[in-house]
């Protein structure tokens, strides 16, 4: 595991300088700096684990999400070409499109297909539509009705023009009614008129003969009462026989609109539904039954702004079948995008147009040509994507990377590469922070530790890190109780390498103790740079570089002279520099003996060997400073 | 007859102890102004390395190029590094301030050595050559 921690620490470029300052071995960087050690920690380690955690789920949500933009779960709307459609919930959505990518294209498809082609063409206003031909298309209406396909779609269009038809012939039945009446009443007019008239002489003549008539007066006004009565009571028919005009006449009007509204709202609920060759059909239908000044739209207002949002336009029937046109010649388009895309291996992209063109053409046809081949291979790949976002949002990144390279294999646009990188980022990230967490446990920061835990639980709860990491503290912890006496027996014995490598039971142990802590901390720190320097001189031995080796070793063993590692190394190295090492071993002794002069020799023989020579450079430095004091000390100048 | 050939000897003559005098001036010239450095050996610098002190007090004659200085004081001298002429080696060796001379590296002089305490290579005179 410490291998492990150390590789990820060698990965993080200036941070991690002070972990080379410990060699390449199994060391900790906690050990050089401890005074810094918790902002070192903090720079390696995110920022909690949150930010990374979250950056993965935001590209697993995109990465791994099968659905096409236009599929808008959360608003529950679909949108095409700025007309909104009412889409199910995701799980019935899902529902439907793995039962398409699952069902297999019958014959009778195609047979359906052809039917629908033909009613429409029928239709077609540039054929001719008299009373007969319509009668022949409606009746294969009920033809269409017959196909599982249809879903008796066409019977309701069939009944919607039977329906019109009806109300029609009623109309007629009730125009002869209203004619009758009409007549009535102009004969029922002209007898009240007349009535009117008679009354309007009699009373001229009256106030003429005032005198004669005095005697005559009771008989005559006997007579103008019965006149006034029948007026009286033809006025009354005519009131009569007009109520009833009124009526009849409100009677056609409203059967009249109602047609016409059912059949408009019906055209208005195939298109909200989808069913765009319904939608064309009746759109067509009415036309050939209501006169051009009939074609304006009076129903669903409400839903067709909806339908038509931003739009001020007023719709009419031509408008319904516009779009239904719009719509049947996309579902056609998008079906050759997806075989083509298929074709080319591109398979997300056609899973996604697939989902919209499925959506929009769920009814159509046209969705028939897609092979049985790419719908299953289209299942696979929508059933993955799916399966590998509930992995990602679970964190269990090695299901998510075997699920990832499994998608590419199946579709080529996959962004496998991404996954990958994103999901290594993120177990990356998780095991930083279960390194921070070692850190500052076997220095004693509890607190930080558990933070630190936290942390990478948080990005990657199944870390197998984590589970090396709570059994290494419950050894430690076993361990540390005897950390004080351990600690106090290998100092007595020089034993600092004993020491280092039980830095972390002894950390553990000797968090609480002042005296010892400090020393543990400088023993690790000098172990550490001797590890530092032996790695360096091996690698520059590797380099052919085996003189600067030594040095590096020489100044290893001034740090600790019994060290065994260093120790070792230069007994390894020792045969291959014995002429160098001769040389300086000289001079070093001649300068020890005040020999200054000898030891500049020897320092300049050795150079020589090593021209960039470290050791000899200093040396002759000391030497010749040495050598220059003697001399005017001795006053050997004359 | 004689008198020609006796007369032609008689100018030969003084005019070959001219030029032979003349080359035993130049050779005394010559002897007697290398002659602090020729009667000198040169210094055995192979065993000089092994043990310095062993040659203390000892004057050589020391053939070398400088190779660089040092260290240099006013009032003490210069101590430099030469490069050996009869070896592959360097040898510090110490000039006096006495010795009031420019010395450059890449120049060759013939110097004449002692050895002294800690085997220092003390500079009693040089020349270039």
């Amino acid at each position: 595991m410490w291998k492990r921690y150390v590789s990820i620490s060698l990965g993080l470029g200036g941070s991690i300088a002070s972990v080379l300052g410990q060699g390449v071995a199994t060391t900790s960087p906690s050990y050089v700096a401890p005074a810094a050690q918790p902002t070192q920690i903090a720079s390696q380690v995110p920022t909690g684990g949150m930010l990374e955690s979250n950056t993965f789920l935001e590209m697993s949500d995109r990465v791994f999400n099968p659905n096409s933009d236009s599929l808008d779960f959360e608003e529950g709307s679909f949108n095409w070409k700025g007309r909104s459609f009412n889409l199910a919930d995701q799980r019935a959505f899902r529902a439907r499109f793995e039962r398409f990518l699952l069902s297999t294209p019958s014959k009778e498809s195609a047979e359906y297909a052809a039917l629908m082609r033909e009613i429409m063409d029928r239709l077609s206003v540039a054929n001719s539509n008299n009373d007969e031909t319509i009668q022949e298309t409606w009746q294969l209406l009920f033809v269409a009705g017959e196909f599982d396909q249809d879903g008796g779609n066409s019977v309701v269009v069939a009944n919607q023009v039977f329906n019109a038809w009806r109300i029609r012939k009623e109309s007629r039945g009730t125009a002869m009614s209203q004619i009758e009446l009409e007549e009535l009443r102009r004969n029922q007019q002209e007898v009240v008129a007349n009535r009117e008239r008679m009354i309007r002489k009699l009373k001229e003549r009256r106030e003429r003969e005032t005198s004669v008539e005095t005697r005559k007066e009771s008989a005559e006004a006997e007579g103008e009462g019965e006149i006034a009565g029948e007026a009286a009571f033809r006025a009354l028919d005519l009131a009569e026989t007009e109520a009833k005009l009124t009526a009849l006449e409100a009677r056609a009007a409203a059967t009249g609109l109602q047609a016409k509204l059912q059949f408009q709202s019906q055209i208005v609920a195939f298109l909200t539904q989808r069913r765009f060759q319904h939608a064309l059909l009746l759109s067509g239908f009415y036309q050939l039954l209501f006169k051009g000044s009939h074609q304006q739209l009076e129903v669903n207002s409400d839903e067709l702004s909806a339908f038509f949002p931003n739009s001020d336009l007023s719709f009419t029937v031509d408008t319904l079948s516009y779009v239904s046109r719009e719509a049947i010649n996309d579902i056609d388009t998008g079906v050759e995008a997806i075989t083509v895309a298929y074709n080319e291996g591109r398979k997300l992209v056609a899973l996604e147009r697939m989902q919209e063109i499925f959506f929009l053409g769920e009814y159509m046809p046209e969705l028939d040509t897609i092979s049985v081949v790419a719908r299953r291979e289209f299942l696979d790949l929508y059933r993955g994507m799916l399966e590998a976002r509930e992995l990602a949002e679970a964190k269990d990144y090695a299901s998510v990377l075997e699920q990832a390279k499994k998608l590419g294999a199946i579709a080529r646009d996959f962004p496998e590469s991404r996954v990958i990188a994103s999901v290594e980022s993120a177990m990356s990230m998780s095991d930083m922070a279960v390194f921070a967490a070692s850190q500052y446990r076997n220095i004693g920061e509890i607190d930080k530790a558990r933070e630190e835990l936290r942390n990478a639980i948080e990005i990657w709860p199944s870390n197998p890190s984590i589970r090396d990491f709570q059994r290494e503290t419950t050894q430690l912890a076993t361990a540390g109780s005897q950390g004080e006496r351990v600690f106090d027996d290998l100092m007595a014995r020089n034993d600092f390498r004993g020491i280092y490598e039980r830095r972390m039971e002894l950390g553990f142990g000797l968090a609480a103790d002042t005296e010892r802590k400090p020393q543990l901390m400088a023993v690790i720190d000098q172990v550490a740079k001797v590890d530092m320097l032996i790695a360096q001189a091996r690698e520059l031995d590797k380099q052919g570089e085996r003189y600067a080796a030594w040095e590096l070793l020489e100044t290893a063993r001034k740090i600790d002279s019994d060290d065994a590692p260093m120790n070792r190394a230069l007994a390894e190295l020792a045969p291959r520099v014995a002429n160098f090492i001769g040389a300086v071993d000289k001079a070093q002794k001649h300068e020890a003996n005040g020999e200054y002069a000898a030891a500049l020799s020897a320092y300049m023989i050795a150079q020589d060997i090593y021209p960039a020579s470290r050791i000899c450079r200093i040396g002759i430095e000391v030497s010749a400073n040495g050598l220059m004091r003697a001399l005017a000390a001795e006053n050997v100048v004359d | 007859m004689f008198a020609p050939t006796q007369s032609k000897n008689g100018k030969a003559v003084p005019i070959l102890i001219g030029v032979i005098a003349f080359i035993v001036l130049i050779a005394a010239v010559v002897f007697l102004k290398g002659g602090r450095f020729a009667k000198l050996e040169a210094l055995p610098v192979a065993q000089y390395l092994e043990g310095p002190t062993d040659f203390l007090g000892n004057e050589y004659a020391l053939k070398a190029q400088i190779d660089s200085q040092l260290k240099w004081d006013k009032a003490i001298g210069r101590l430099v590094a030469v490069n050996v002429e009869s070896g592959r080696h360097r040898l510090p060796v110490f000039v006096p301030a006495k010795i009031e001379q420019n010395l450059q590296t890449g120049q060759r002089y013939e110097m004449h050595v002692r050895v002294e305490t800690g085997g220092l290579i003390y500079v009693e005179a040089l020349r270039k050559y």
